[in-house]
């Protein structure tokens, strides 16, 4: 098995504090219509050309802010992370530092050049070769003749496509152009680069040359601002973020901190989470196949019902049952999956398989499991839980239970909780 | 080690209009026209090579059109269907050279909306200079000129029509003529990339205006229709760089300078209202 060589570099501080971008209270403003939008741009470059001042904080008809007062700064050799959800406006901004549309208040500061990788491969002519292409695309870029013979070697070499480079583009794949786009951009050695969700190209190898690509870059002095929905590329390279939402800054700073924020409001936006206990309807004897479930809910050390889990905490998990005759060999079975996961089981636990059935009279009961740490970590997630005879008969099923784990920032890169103690001994 | 470093460019965006900092803006103006030589070549080398790779016949189809057109009014002149007075050079070469002209105004004229239209999903994405990509339609503007050419001095052999050393002045006279159209069509283009309704009306106005220029008549001397055709302001430049190439005389300097103060005037207002629109062409158009 090849070993990737790890993300996480280490960096020096950047040499000088030299703020080489500043964003400050920019807004901007979209329509939604298209007939209007049309007629908004007429109107808007008759205010540009005849010198208007805008009235800036005014949203007309059909329009709404895309962007409104986000302020940010980058440093040489920093690495920004921008997430957000779809819609929130990160292309927006990024498209504003990079001077294709002007904001509709505030301003933008920019020192250097700026490299947008907003999509690769502009300017490509599918009838010419890719050799040719290069040139085209990287002259696009900004660079010179001679810088573009410079580096020209480099480029095919970087796209691993082989032969292929002597072909029409239109010949090629989506994912060979892709790289061949990503090779071009890479190498254009900007001040500031931004990277608008093209990692994703390529198989694992080019995904993982393009990352020590850019580390490169980054201790040469360029600085990033990266958009990504894969919160572990952006926890591997960025040195600080920020999270936007429908065109607001929200949080800046620390990159756990606003990765984790981003993710908890991306799955609890609109979803009920059961709070603490779940109560159920009780059913009739004859509805009922023996057992009913009549609660669910997440108790604490002491017994008190608790709203969400911490990894690391003693919690219990109790099933309140009502019991209709006399039952033998009754047994809970637990089925744990992460909300937004890749839908895999976590954990699966079975009063059968641990042998712990019961015999069940009539009346109420409950099952209690007692955990002595949680080991989940944090996230949101569902459980599957029915109560049965043996290892077939189900009497009664909840499809789905959500609750939520809450952690610290030492779980922040933990797949589960791992209960531990340290000890420092000297060595005689 | 870095290269030249370029942390000493300062750019501020701002939200307020350009057109408040003229110095500024003629400054930008001037190096992004520089800084778009380069790639305005690349670009016309690409488009060039893509349109002719994918071509059998190649530069064959930039000749047929004008030889077919002349052959048609040709025979209709012939057969007395079409009543066209006496030109000074023989017809067909007079009808040929003239439509080359034209359609060289044409092609200039819609040149910058195409160029716009079919660098839509750069301009969405990349800063490059904008002026690189109207560079570039110039360029396979005078190209296609340049192909048509060999055409035209086959005529001029075959006909045996005698030159002057005023021919090399007639260049002149046609860059004030692509002149002129590309003012138009640049003046146009901030529109035409947002609404579909420009690109259609082009072939509209386009058709009558050749009746209106002397390009398969000769100029006329008298009358209302005279007027009119004087006062079109392709006719000058047209009849000038026809004037140069065959006769030597220009048969009417006055107007020919006058509209080409005109067009270049026209051709720096346009060029700064294609640069304070683009921005938000941008923002409105399909990425």
């Amino acid at each position: 098995m090849t070993l990737l060589k790890s993300h996480q570099d280490t960096f020096e501080q950047p040499q000088d504090d030299e703020v080489i971008l500043s964003v400050k209270n920019v807004s901007k403003r979209f329509c939604r219509d298209l007939k209007k939008s049309l007629f908004y741009g007429i109107q808007d470059i008759a205010g540009e050309v005849l010198g208007l001042s805008k009235s800036s904080d005014v949203l007309r008809k059909s329009e709404f802010w895309a962007l409104k007062d986000v302020s940010l700064e980058l440093r040489r050799g920093e690495a920004l992370g921008l997430v957000g959800a779809n819609g929130a406006g990160k292309t927006t901004l990024l498209r504003i530092i990079s001077g294709l549309i002007k904001p509709d208040a505030g301003t933008v500061e920019v020192k250097g050049r700026v490299a947008p990788l907003i999509a690769l491969g502009a300017g490509f002519n599918p009838v010419l070769t890719g050799r040719e292409n290069v040139y085209v695309n990287m002259s696009i870029l900004g660079l010179s003749n001679e810088e573009i013979d410079e580096c020209f070697d480099q480029v095919v070499e970087f796209a691993e496509i082989g032969e292929a480079i002597d072909a029409p583009v239109q010949s090629y794949s989506s994912g060979m152009a892709a790289r061949l786009g990503f090779a071009c951009a890479i190498h254009t050695e900007p001040d500031i680069l931004l990277i608008d969700e093209v990692l994703a190209v390529g198989d694992a190898k080019f995904r993982s040359k393009c990352t020590r690509k850019l580390s490169e870059l980054r201790r040469q002095g360029t600085a990033f601002i990266f958009v990504s929905h894969n919160s572990m590329a952006i926890m591997a390279v960025a040195t600080s973020a920020v999270y936007l939402r429908r065109g607001k800054l929200l949080l800046s700073g620390n990159t756990e901190t606003i990765i984790s924020k981003y993710e908890e409001d991306l799955f609890l936006d609109g979803v009920e989470v059961a709070q603490g206990a779940m109560y159920l309807k009780e059913k009739t004897a004859d509805q009922s196949s023996g057992i009913d479930i009549t609660s669910l809910a997440l108790k604490d050390a002491q017994g008190k019902i608790l709203d969400f889990l911490t990894s690391g905490e003693p919690a219990s998990f109790c099933a309140e049952l009502k019991v209709h005759r006399y039952i033998e060999d009754v047994s809970l079975r637990i089925e744990v999956r992460e909300v937004g996961g890749e839908n895999d089981t976590v954990l699966f636990l079975s009063g059968l398989m641990d042998d712990r059935v019961f015999n069940a009279h009539p009346g109420k009961c409950e099952i209690v499991i007692d955990m002595q740490y949680v080991g989940f970590k944090p996230g949101i997630y569902t459980a599957n839980i029915n109560v049965r005879q043996g290892k077939h008969f189900i009497f009664d099923t909840i499809e789905s239970y959500r609750f939520v784990v809450k952690g610290d920032a030492s779980m922040s890169k933990c797949k589960f909780y791992q209960p531990r103690t340290w000890h420092f001994n000297y060595c005689s | 080690m870095r290269k030249s470093s370029r942390f000493s460019n300062r750019i501020i965006y701002t939200s307020e209009s350009r057109i408040r900092h003229p110095l500024q803006l003629f400054q930008e103006m001037g190096r992004d026209l520089l800084a778009s030589r380069q790639l305005a070549w690349r670009l016309l080398m690409r488009d060039i090579r893509a349109q002719y790779r994918q071509s059998m016949f190649g530069v064959l189809w930039a000749f047929l059109p004008p030889i077919i057109t002349a052959m048609g009014l040709l025979v209709a002149k012939n057969a007395g269907a079409v009543n066209i007075g006496n030109t000074d050079i023989p017809y067909p070469a007079y009808v040929m050279f003239s439509m080359a002209l034209w359609q060289t105004f044409v092609e200039s004229l819609s040149g910058p909306i195409a160029a716009v239209n079919a660098a839509k999903p750069m301009l969405a994405k990349i800063n490059f200079p904008r002026e690189a990509i109207i560079l570039a339609k110039v360029g396979e503007v005078f190209f296609n000129f340049g192909i048509k050419l060999i055409l035209i001095l086959g005529l001029f052999i075959w006909f045996q029509i005698p030159v002057t050393w005023s021919v090399f002045l007639a260049p002149v006279a046609l860059i004030h003529l692509v002149i002129l159209g590309t003012s138009i069509g640049l003046l146009l283009a901030p529109i035409g990339a947002l609404y579909g309704d420009v690109a259609k009306a082009i072939p509209l106005i386009v058709s009558p205006w050749l009746l209106l220029t002397p390009v398969i008549y000769p100029v006329p001397k008298e009358g209302l229709f005279a007027t009119i055709v004087n006062l079109n302001p392709v006719t000058p430049l047209l009849v000038t760089t026809r004037d140069l190439a065959t006769q030597g005389l220009v048969s009417d300097p006055i107007g020919f300078w006058v509209v080409s103060a005109t067009a270049c005037g026209l051709l720096v207002i346009a060029w700064i209202l294609y640069r304070l629109a683009i921005p938000f062409i941008v923002e409105r158009m399909s990425a």
